[in-house]
């Protein structure tokens, strides 16, 4: 019931009222952005950059452009919502709230791609994921009866790569990871319905007790957003790297490098801890570009899945040219991302969650072999 | 409204049907730049990839009488890419290589496209510098650098653009492509358009290729940050800077609601509690730098500095730099509009000009932040409104700027030290340039431009 109601409020918003307007009027149209945006890197076009987008976002909401103005919406579709201008943008435009808002107009009731309805339809309910977190054997159960912190297991990660849960409840045994505890919502905010995304992100801030900790950096920023950023811990962040184990490859130590998860980076300022858990268990190589998009961007690798191609093509280079065993990431969309590019190009490089790289060797091994048998083993 | 269809159709049989955009929401993003307040939508947005394109364009424009407006990255304060009259906005960013980078010669052939913070990471990997470092380095393109003849924080010690570019290649309105200067550092055959070129603001012809100097990299670079009471009391540091022989290569102040506004972007543990920021800093062989750092920190105590310390690392330095580059977008932290301002004095006048502004601001009700580059008295007065929609504000504003240029003018200063005067600063340039110049500058537009295509309503309008 309150998802129609979200709806056919987004579906009577007229000009003037899609926007906050203290968000809207925070830029200055500097442009320092521009270099930064993945798509105005593709196309050199104004249009498809932050500047250029807030441009059209101001031309919505003061009827300048009509609603269902072309330009008004592809770019709403075209941006990657990777928040890459957030960091660098000296006026402090919280451009990532302003797309969210932009897309609950423009993907408004059946504008919205059909693929985003089923998968943000998909996950809506919790029996669905807990069935499917079940049957892959994700992590389930708790430490007793009062945690001090959750494990979130994801909607899609649970089922798609249910390793990465239990890698982290053998890295964290304290954390709880009750299995009745549905979808986060980042799905449903980057997807036209900010409504739905905070009401998930606030139900699932009831279900679970304490800290939530997560193995996805978009849920992490997502959360962080409704919750407050009190609440939500990034696994990298509770580890310490003193008593993680190494990780050897061939009977020397292994070379990995990290992609950084956009809204992790962007979102949360989430960049260093994951560096410094990897370079205390192999040897660490900074991936030129590690804190660009990958493609995957949440949905957009499936709704538009030519233009993730070409945002993921200078990547998987950067990747292949940097010598690596393993290129780890921290978040699911990311990891299947990278790692059908790389399969797709016969690489030698795997690419690896965080927290399976990390707990395939326990604390104190220092035998050789591999990682990689755990690590996708279940991919 | 709109271009004649033939017109469309020569655009896009000129550079092909996908670079040219007519789209409502296209034009839009192409009817501003970085100025606040001004706005126009063009009638068609072009791409070209190549000389021999933009001289088709241009012959096009000529012929119909539509204007062009050449556009880079649409960084500038001046309003010199806004389309005021409509017609074409030519943007330049698909050509964006950089041609040939030259050690033995100590050049650079780059195509107009090409960012600064581009062009100056390819050099630095030869271990050469390109010297001209606008604030908005990381955007703008070296095509609007030398339209605008931009400035930048090394401006006293190195120069601005216009001491770097040796040769262009230019395609006038008229479709003629023309190779002005070249790779010679000596070279005065005829009159210098290569410098006529450089800071015309795209109103005599469009910059299609440049050739730019470099510099050896230097081997060493080191920042500190000294704090004063107040402006004036930082003005009257640089001053003694200068009487202790130094030529700084850094040497840039913020008063205290820039430095407020900076620390809440970059977090670098700013003091807040004192009236001015005085950044300096030097290049060049070590130990010289080391030296050089030492009496400029002798001379900061001597003009009364509060706290003087250098930075650790290189990593401290470009921090601080960076966080300087970033003054006025982080200002817009005080309020949404921010008018930006150039005025630039002789040297020794600066705490004359800072006590001077201080005053037209109280006069006039308004809240003004200034930063700037000491070194070479260029300061940027920047008016903070809460909005663009607060008119009565935005008029007091636009009165206290007035004031602004005139006290410049009074003080043997310049409206414009290295913005441009674009469209924005149109209404001022003949306070500077008296009416005599002002008809030469019409002549010269005329000359290259018969059919008043190129950016009209700017420079030479």
């Amino acid at each position: 019931v309150n998802d129609r109601v979200g709806v056919d409020r987004a579906a009577t918003a007229r000009a003037g009222s899609v926007f906050d307007p203290a968000l809207l009027g925070r830029c200055i149209s500097c442009g320092y952005c521009l270099p930064a945006c993945p798509t105005y890197r593709l196309t050199g076009d104004e249009a498809s950059s932050p500047r250029g987008r807030i441009t059209l976002m101001r031309a919505l909401e003061t009827g300048d452009l009509p609603a269902d103005d072309p330009t008004l919406t592809e770019q709403a579709s075209f941006c990657l919502g990777c928040r890459a201008c957030e960091p660098v943008c000296p006026a402090g435009v919280q451009y990532g709230q302003l797309l969210e808002q932009w897309r609950v107009h423009q993907w408004r009731g059946v504008r919205r791609p059909i693929l985003a309805r089923a998968l943000t339809l998909a996950v809506r309910w919790r029996w669905p994921l807990r069935l499917f977190g079940l049957v892959r054997r994700a992590a389930r159960g708790g430490p007793g009866p009062t945690p001090t912190a959750s494990l979130l297991l994801g909607c899609f990660e649970r089922g798609l790569f249910p390793g990465v849960s239990r890698a982290a409840r053998a890295l964290l045994p304290g954390l709880a990871a009750p299995t009745d505890q549905g979808c986060c919502g980042a799905l449903h905010a980057h997807n036209g319905d900010l409504e739905g995304g905070r009401r998930l992100a606030r139900e699932l801030g009831q279900r679970l007790p304490g800290t939530i900790v997560t193995t996805s950096g978009g849920c992490a920023a997502h959360l962080a957003d409704t919750l407050g950023r009190g609440r939500v811990r990034e696994l990298s962040e509770l580890l310490d790297p003193a008593r993680l184990g190494g990780v050897r490859v061939d009977g020397r130590r292994a070379r990995v490098t990290l992609q950084d998860s956009c809204h992790l980076r962007n979102g949360l300022g989430v960049w260093r801890e994951p560096r410094a858990a990897l370079a205390a268990v192999a040897d660490y190589v900074e991936l030129p570009g590690a804190g660009d998009c990958c493609g995957a961007a949440g949905t957009y690798a499936m709704l538009r899945p030519r233009d993730a191609a070409k945002v993921l093509a200078p990547k998987l280079d950067a990747i292949e040219a940097a010598g690596v065993d393993f290129v780890v990431t921290v978040n699911p969309g990311c990891l299947r991302q990278l790692r059908t590019g790389l399969r797709r190009r016969r690489s030698s490089v795997r690419a690896v969650h965080l927290a399976e790289l990390l707990a395939a060797r326990p604390p104190g091994a220092d035998d050789g072999g591999t990682a990689a048998t755990a690590a996708e083993a279940d991919s | 409204v709109g271009l004649p269809a033939d017109v469309l159709d020569g655009l896009a049989l000129a550079v092909g049907e996908e670079h040219v955009r007519t789209a409502p929401g296209e034009l839009a993003v192409y009817g501003r730049d970085a100025t606040p307040l001004f706005q126009h939508r063009p009638d068609a947005v072009v791409f070209p990839a190549s000389a021999a394109e933009v001289a088709a364009v241009l012959r096009l424009a000529t012929a119909h009488g539509v204007p062009v407006v050449p556009r880079g990255a649409g960084s500038n304060l001046c309003a010199a890419t806004v389309p005021l009259a409509g017609g074409i906005v030519l943007v330049l960013t698909r050509m964006k290589r950089i041609l040939e980078i030259s050690a033995d010669e100590l050049l650079a052939r780059v195509e107009p496209g090409v960012t600064n913070a581009e062009l100056g990471d390819a050099v630095a990997a030869h271990g050469l510098l390109y010297a001209p470092d606008p604030g908005s380095r990381v955007t703008a393109t070296v095509g609007g650098n030398v339209a605008t003849c931009a400035g930048g924080l090394r401006g006293l010690k190195y120069g601005v653009t216009r001491n770097y570019v040796l040769g262009t290649e230019a395609v006038l309105p008229t479709g003629e492509i023309i190779h002005t200067g070249g790779r010679l550092w000596k070279d005065v055959a005829g009159y210098d358009l290569t410098r006529l070129l450089t800071g015309s603001e795209g109103t005599l012809a469009v910059l299609t290729e440049l050739t730019l100097a470099l510099l050896p990299a230097p081997a060493a670079s080191r920042t500190g940050v000294a704090y004063f009471p107040t402006l004036a009391d930082a003005g009257r540091a640089v001053t003694g800077v200068i009487a202790a022989g130094v030529v700084p290569a850094t040497l840039e102040f913020l008063d205290q609601r820039c430095v407020a506004a900076v620390e809440e972007y970059a977090n670098l543990g700013l003091r807040l509690d004192a009236g001015a920021l005085l950044l300096y800093g030097d290049d060049g062989d070590p130990e010289l730098v080391g030296r050089n750092l030492e009496r400029m920190a002798d001379a900061c105590v001597a003009a009364g500095a509060i706290e003087v310390t250098t930075a650790r690392d290189v990593a401290e330095s470009e921090a601080l730099l960076t966080a300087r580059r970033c003054s006025l977008p982080a200002l817009s932290r005080l309020g949404a509009l921010t008018i930006l301002e150039d005025a630039t004095v002789p040297r020794p006048r600066i705490a004359e000009m800072v006590d001077r502004i201080d005053e037209i601001a109280a006069r006039h009700d308004v809240t003004i932040a200034t930063f700037g580059h000491a070194g070479d008295g260029n300061l940027h007065p920047t008016c903070v409104l809460p909005s663009s929609e607060d008119t009565d504000g935005v008029h007091r504003a636009e009165r206290a700027l007035a004031d602004v240029f005139a006290a410049a003018l009074d003080l043997g200063g310049t409206i414009t030290g290295e913005h441009g005067v674009g469209a924005a600063k149109l209404p001022y340039l003949q306070d500077r340039l008296g009416a005599d110049q002002m008809a030469l500058l019409r002549r010269v537009k005329a000359a290259f431009d018969p059919a008043g295509i190129l950016n009209p309503g700017k420079l030479g309008s």
